[in-house]
């Protein structure tokens, strides 16, 4: 069995789904952020799989510049995460409702 | 010896973020996230990307998750009682994701029957996706780009230390 874009793009497809209903179902900002680096590790399989179809390594370039995003957005998340548990006690999604009272 | 890579990589990354959502702890769920960016790394050698392989476990699997145990230590510690107290009130909320999934299935379905998968059939040159042909495309092509990770990753350092700084050390403040 030969494996091809397609098998790629559905797995990518697949993994970014569960990460999106991570995203959406649990409380735990920390999990929450987890979940978005796997969506982003799907993208970065998409980016994969299209070089390897079209034998350009271009997308190799951005899945290099989507490592350093990923790294950015932890640090950065990671950060504004202590920062409310300092002032809050929680990370709890549901409990950080202030700017949507 | 791809179609092997490829199948057990996907096992171990999609079997790996299931782990992450389903997990009760939020350590649990780290460690479940190395074992997923772990096979994407194999995913990754599949694709002939073996720079992107090793980079994968370099700063995911290594950097990332060292700083999200570190914060989860550092917060609450090993348990986080918070989640298991009591269900998620707002249970409409999954729905949000089966509308995505719905349309995913449908034309991951319309692909797979228009046209058998096929494998890839470009013939690559030679020492693709290695570090030297990589490296040599991110300092001419997209030189731009590269300057554009490195403002970032500056940036993003200055925040992390201005947010952790202690609060009447700010000087704004």
């Amino acid at each position: 069995m030969a494996i091809g874009l397609t098998h790629y793009l559905g797995l990518a497809a697949a993994v970014f789904l569960v990460g999106m209903v991570g995203f959406v179902i649990r409380r735990n900002t920390i999990v929450m952020l987890m979940c978005v680096e796997l969506m982003l590790a799907a993208a970065n399989l998409t980016f994969a799989a299209f070089s390897r179809e079209l034998g350009n390594e271009a997308g190799h370039v951005f899945v290099l510049m989507n490592f350093a995003v990923a790294a950015a957005e932890v640090a950065i998340g990671l950060a504004i995460l202590v920062e409310i548990y300092r002032r809050r006690r929680s990370v709890d999604a549901d409990e950080l409702t202030t700017l949507m009272e | 010896m791809e179609t092997f890579l490829f199948f057990f990589g996907g096992a171990v990354l999609l079997s790996g973020g299931i782990a992450v959502v389903a997990s009760r702890s939020a350590v649990n769920a780290a460690c479940w996230l190395v074992f997923a960016f772990l096979g994407a790394a194999g995913l990754f050698a599949a694709l002939h990307a073996p720079f992107l392989a090793v980079l994968q476990v370099l700063v995911y699997a290594g950097a990332v998750m060292v700083l999200f145990l570190f914060v989860i230590m550092m917060l609450e510690g090993p348990v986080m009682p918070g989640e298991s107290r009591r269900p998620r009130p707002r249970l409409w909320l999954p729905l949000l994701a089966i509308a995505p999934a719905v349309v995913i299935a449908v034309v991951a379905s319309r692909a797979l029957r228009t046209a058998a998968p096929a494998g890839f059939d470009t013939v690559l040159p030679d020492g693709f996706g290695q570090p030297l042909r990589v490296s040599w495309l991110l300092l001419q092509d997209y030189v731009f780009a590269f300057q554009m990770i490195a403002i970032l990753l500056l940036v993003a350092m200055v925040g992390a230390l201005a947010l952790g700084r202690s609060e009447r050390k700010r000087p704004w403040q």
